[in-house]
This record gives C-alpha cells, sequence and structure tokens, in this order.
C-alpha cells in the first residue's frame, strides 16, 4: 500500500510539473497575423517578418487569412481573440474593412499593428501602422522614368497599374502624375491588373506598346507589371530602347535589374514591414515607446547600387532567402 | 456491335439529310458567326486604334490567346459529353510550377516538361476514375481537384514564383518545327484541327456527342460510356498542362496564381463556341474561336483605353449575345 501510495504521489508530482511547465509555455504572448491573401507573395513575405520577429522575441505566431473577405477577416478576428492571442498584425483586406476589427479589439485591450495597407482615415484606436509611402515613392519612380524617358529621347510613359480602387495605387498614380506634370512627361495610358500575374501584364505591355509605339518609359506599381512589361520588350526587340521602372522587388526583378533589363526599382520592405509591426506590438504589450504611424521609405535601386552593403541589407528586409538570390 | 452501326448512329442529322455544298455553312454557321463578330470587334478597335490592325497586334493576339485555346479545346471534350471540369485553372498553375521546379532540381526542358505532363495526366485521371466509376458529380469532384492542384501549387514552392533557368526553354513556344510558322501557333492549329476532325469523323469522336446526349441510350448501343468520359478528363487535364508550358516557355516565369482567370474563360470560350453546357454539342473549332473572341475583347479594351475592369462585364455581355443567337438559330432549325 506504502510503495502505491508513494507511485501516486509520484505520477501527480511528475503530471503538476509538465502542468507548469506547460502554463509557463502558455504564459508567452501570442501574435497572430492575418492576411487579406496570401496567394501573393507580398503578403507571405510580410508573414514571414512577422514570424521571424516574433522568433526573435520569444513570442507564439498564429497566422490566418482573409481570403480577400472582410467578413472572413471579422472571423479570424474573434477567432484569434477566443484562440487567446495577445496582439494582431493585420494586412487588412481594405482600409474601410477596419472599423469593426479595430472596435473588438479596442473592447479586449489587444493591441493591433496594420501592414501594408493602413486604418481608414479618421480612425485612432490601433498601436501602429507601418506601410510603404506610396505617394512619395509614385513621385520618385515619376521623376525617374521620366529621366530615363527623356533620355531615350522621349517623354511618353505607360503605367501598369494596380487596381486603381486601392488606396496604395491612387497614392501611387498621384505621386506619378504630379512627377510628371513637374518633369514635363506625358503619361499616355494606364492599364490596370485584374489577377497580378505576369501573363497578365505581358498582354497589357505588348496592347500599351502596340497603342502608343512611341513610349519611352513603363511605370510599374507592382513587381509582375516590370516582369511582363520586359517580356514583352525583348520579343520586340526592344530592351534599352524602352525604360522600364517599377515598386516592390524579387529575386526575378533583381535579376532583370542586373541584367539591364530593368532600369530602376524602389524596394517596398514587405519583411520590413512584418519586422517593424511586430516590434511595435510587442512594445505595446511591454510598456515600451510605440510609433503610431510608419511609412516607410521605399529606396530606388539601380544596376549600379544593388550591391552595395546598404541596398543588399534592404534587400533583406523586401523578400526572404528562401524566395531566391538578393 | 459494328463500327460501321455505330457511325451511322452517330452521325449528325445533317450530315445525312442535306447536300453537300450547304452542309459545310449549316454545320459551321455558329463558328462562322462567332468569327465574323471577331473580324467586326477588331475592324471597330481598329477605327478607334488603327495600330490594332497591324500584323504586330495580330502576332500578339495570337500569342495571348494559345494557352486559352489549347486548355478551351481540353474543357470543350468534357462539356460535350455533358460534364464540366473546374480544375483546369489549378492544374495550370501546378504544372508551370512543377515544370520550373523540375528545371531547378537540374532535369533538362523535355524531361521537365514530361513532369509538368504527368500532374496533368494524374489529376485527369484522378477526376475521370471519380466521375466515371466513383460516380461523383462531375462539378464536385473537380471543384475538390480544383481547390487540391491550386494549394498544391503554393505548397511545391513555398508560394514563391519560380523563374525558367534553362535558356533555351523559350523555343517549345517560340521556336518554329515547320519553317515560318511559331510553334504556338502550330500547336493551336494541330490541338484544334485534329480534335475536330476526330469529333466530327472518328466514331469515338462521335461518342462523346452520343454520351452527351444521353449516357443511357448511349450504353444500350454499346458505346463504352465510362472509357469515353473518362478519356475526355485526362485528355482536358492534360491539355491544359500543355497549355501551361507553353505558357512558361513564353513567359519564364513560373506563378502559383497564373491559371487563375483561365478556369472560367475556358468554360466562357466554350460556351460562346456554341457548346452546351447540358452536353451534346459543339466544336473545337467554336472553343478555340471562342477564346480567341475573349482574348480580341481583352486586347480591344486595352487598345482603346477603356478602364480594363470592363473586360469582364463585356465578355458576359458577349457570352449572353452568343447563347441568345444559338437558341434563336436552333429553335428556327
Amino acid at each position: 500500500m506504502g510503495a502505491k501510495l508513494k507511485n501516486v504521489f509520484g505520477a501527480t508530482a511528475a503530471a503538476l510539473l509538465m502542468l507548469s511547465c506547460a502554463a509557463r509555455a502558455a504564459d508567452k504572448y501570442t501574435v497572430a497575423y492575418i492576411a487579406p491573401s496570401l496567394d501573393i507573395s507580398y503578403w507571405q513575405w510580410v508573414a514571414y517578418g512577422v514570424k521571424t520577429e516574433a522568433a526573435k522575441l520569444g513570442i507564439n505566431y498564429i497566422e490566418m487569412t482573409s481570403e480577400n473577405s472582410p467578413s472572413t477577416q471579422m472571423n479570424n478576428i474573434r477567432t484569434a481573440v477566443t484562440r487567446g492571442v495577445n496582439a494582431v498584425v493585420i494586412g487588412p483586406v481594405s482600409s474601410t474593412s477596419t472599423p469593426p476589427v479595430l472596435r473588438f479589439l479596442k473592447e479586449h485591450q489587444i493591441p493591433v499593428a496594420f501592414t501594408g495597407i493602413g486604418p481608414a482615415p479618421g480612425e485612432t484606436d490601433y498601436t501602429s501602422s507601418v506601410t510603404a509611402n506610396n505617394y512619395e515613392t509614385g513621385v520618385a519612380e515619376g521623376k525617374f522614368i521620366c529621366d530615363e524617358a527623356k533620355k531615350l529621347g522621349g517623354n511618353k510613359i505607360g503605367m501598369l497599374s494596380l487596381p486603381l480602387d486601392r488606396e496604395n495605387a491612387q497614392k501611387y498614380l498621384n505621386g506619378a502624375k504630379e512627377a510628371f506634370s513637374t518633369e514635363g512627361c506625358d503619361l499616355v495610358q494606364i492599364l490596370q491588373t485584374h489577377g497580378l500575374t505576369v501573363n497578365e501584364a505581358v498582354a497589357q505591355a505588348n496592347d500599351l506598346l502596340t497603342a502608343h509605339p512611341d513610349i519611352k518609359g513603363i511605370y510599374g506599381m507592382y513587381d509582375e507589371a516590370a516582369t511582363g512589361a520586359v517580356k514583352a520588350l525583348q520579343t520586340r526587340g526592344l530592351i534599352g530602347k524602352i525604360a522600364v521602372a517599377t515598386a516592390d522587388g524579387s529575386p526575378t526583378t533583381v535579376k532583370l535589374l542586373r541584367d539591364g533589363a530593368i532600369q530602376g526599382l524602389f524596394l517596398q520592405e514587405a519583411v520590413g514591414q512584418g519586422i517593424d509591426a511586430t516590434e511595435q506590438v510587442y512594445n505595446a504589450l511591454t510598456g515600451k515607446k510605440v510609433t503610431k504611424d510608419l511609412p516607410l521609405p521605399e529606396p530606388l535601386v539601380t544596376k549600379d547600387t544593388i550591391d552595395s552593403p546598404e541596398m543588399q541589407a534592404k534587400l533583406k528586409r523586401v523578400y526572404p532567402p528562401s524566395a531566391g538570390a538578393y | 456491335m459494328s463500327k460501321r452501326t455505330h457511325a451511322v448512329l452517330t452521325r449528325p442529322v445533317d450530315t445525312v439529310t442535306r447536300p453537300r455544298g450547304t452542309r459545310f455553312l449549316v454545320n459551321y454557321r455558329t463558328e462562322a458567326a462567332i468569327l465574323l463578330a471577331i473580324v467586326l470587334i477588331e475592324l471597330g478597335v481598329g477605327a478607334m486604334t488603327p495600330q490594332a490592325l497591324t500584323r504586330g497586334n495580330f502576332a500578339d493576339l495570337a500569342q495571348a490567346a494559345a494557352p486559352l485555346v489549347i486548355m478551351s479545346v481540353g474543357e470543350l471534350l468534357v462539356v460535350i459529353t455533358g460534364g464540366i471540369d473546374l480544375s483546369v485553372g489549378s492544374v495550370f498553375s501546378l504544372t508551370g510550377m512543377v515544370t520550373a521546379l523540375a528545371m531547378a532540381y537540374g532535369l533538362d526542358g523535355v524531361s521537365s516538361t514530361l513532369c509538368g505532363l504527368g500532374v496533368g495526366a494524374i489529376f485527369g485521371i484522378v477526376n475521370g476514375v471519380l466521375v466515371t466509376f466513383a460516380g461523383l458529380a462531375p462539378f464536385v469532384v473537380t471543384l475538390i481537384t480544383y481547390a487540391t492542384a491550386g494549394s498544391l501549387a503554393f505548397i511545391v514552392t513555398d508560394g514563391h514564383s519560380m523563374p525558367v533557368p534553362n535558356q533555351n526553354y523559350y523555343l517549345l513556344n517560340s521556336g518554329t518545327l515547320i519553317p515560318g510558322v511559331t510553334n504556338f501557333l502550330l500547336y493551336c492549329v494541330v490541338i484544334t484541327g485534329t480534335t475536330e476532325f476526330v469529333l466530327r469523323k472518328v466514331v469515338a469522336g462521335r461518342w462523346l456527342y452520343a454520351v452527351g446526349s444521353s449516357s443511357e441510350a448511349s450504353r444500350l448501343l454499346g458505346i463504352p460510356v465510362q472509357k469515353t468520359r473518362l478519356s475526355t478528363y485526362v485528355v482536358c487535364s492534360l491539355l491544359a498542362s500543355f497549355a501551361s508550358v507553353l505558357s512558361l516557355s513564353y513567359i519564364s516565369n513560373a506563378e502559383a496564381t497564373a491559371g487563375s482567370s483561365l478556369m472560367l474563360q475556358a468554360i466562357a470560350a466554350v460556351v460562346i463556341g456554341g457548346a452546351s453546357l447540358f452536353g451534346g454539342t459543339g466544336s473545337a473549332i467554336g472553343a478555340a474561336l471562342g477564346a480567341l473572341m475573349i482574348t480580341v475583347i481583352q486586347n480591344g479594351v486595352n487598345l482603346i483605353g477603356i478602364n480594363s475592369f470592363w473586360q469582364g462585364s463585356v465578355t458576359g455581355l458577349v457570352i449572353l449575345i452568343a447563347v441568345l443567337i444559338d437558341r434563336v438559330g436552333k429553335a428556327r432549325h
């Protein structure tokens, strides 16, 4: 009997020890990353940034995708809260979809940081908004492609744009228009993407070149636009005769930049946004200082600067090593 | 039952009763109408943007239409038998990723292409077996494989797009097996022409119409209904895979979302081409022209400078008109 009791006490003690360890693990903060969709590399790379930073800070990480649906996004938020997350990093489906999300998270006192797309205008109940400075980039890219076009003997520019119902696309466009107006370039046509695929961009670039054979520059708002434009130019033997610049950056466009097919890349720090947003919510959880609005610049990288240590460091904040070479 | 009996039983009524001169026009009236519509659209676009009527633009149109033409012909085969394949877009995406991945692992172009086509074969067999032998609804089966292939397209490379490392792979699309004819054009003509010939002139091709019209009557006539259906799903997926490797050869870049919009376009092309989603009708030439029409609309909208979000509405309107014209024509007939 005594031996049996000893065994029971021993087993109970072991179980309690295990429970205590589990409880200690559960004490760790958990951050949820809610992506608008994960079929676009950009949001996968933001996810990588959040995950990497969470691991570095010793935070648990969970990930959900809203499949571009505001209602799924709201469901995800509720599920995340039910699962007991301490902080949320969100790439919202749209800015206008954010008010109910913010109200719900405020009720539960959960810090939230935005990545890529910011909250609706007028909203203040968020911890941080880490976005790209699209307007300034629009101006800079507009000026750059205009200068390149002029070097090639023209001033007409065609644009392969993101869907213009997006706030970031509008900012890029307004910035570009301002630069064209200042620099004396003519934006002859804008073609909006539906599917963000290279295939679509090739067809659109071909149509752009057919409708406006006198353009000297192609302004891309997204990575696949430049890849598609280069393919169209290659087919027509126009590489180097029409300049290409784009926002974003990927192993594909970096290679095209090195090859001289793309003249300028404006790097959007997808990974960096994930890192910075996670850092901001962690700061909020631990009572440290947070930065409310953090518009990250999109620096220009060219063939001449791509191998500089500064640009290589920037590239590591654009896409993860698993995506391809820097 | 002899082959001769099959041929007689499944021969279209038109070819039996009408004189040879009018037979062609009667058999291809839908296709002729689509062709006329394409010419009119192109002339209309050309009136607003003269560059639309240049040789360069026609070459662009042909290149842009090629993958959709091939996919649509494959989709048509399934539709004629009264089925539908929703997985073609995802199979397209997965094939591209697998082919590029195989090249990244050091396989040569031919082996990599075979790997890609293997994806089509596997999904075609899975679709066909589940529809024919398990008796599941085509919509449900291909919805499942659509989701699975679409998901695998992300999984195989963790969602990253894959550049094609093989410098000569472009020859598959842009080379010239016959001097003066670019390969993609050759493939389109051969695939469409062969399929049309088989559907019209070969007994096994006529079986597709018979199965689509009434699978029970076909079974009573001794037509191997299950094998016929199975083969259409395999050919459909294989053609989707072939369209994908062709596109990969042209673009030199594989993306997990590459085929996301193509499934609906392929079905739309088949419907525009005169096929009924209830089965029993349709032609390869019609499907190919339907695909060309969708591409012409996209091209025209871009050239004119209309907001490209209108493309879907214009395509929808064209499908509606095509279906209405077809229905009126059949009612009169």
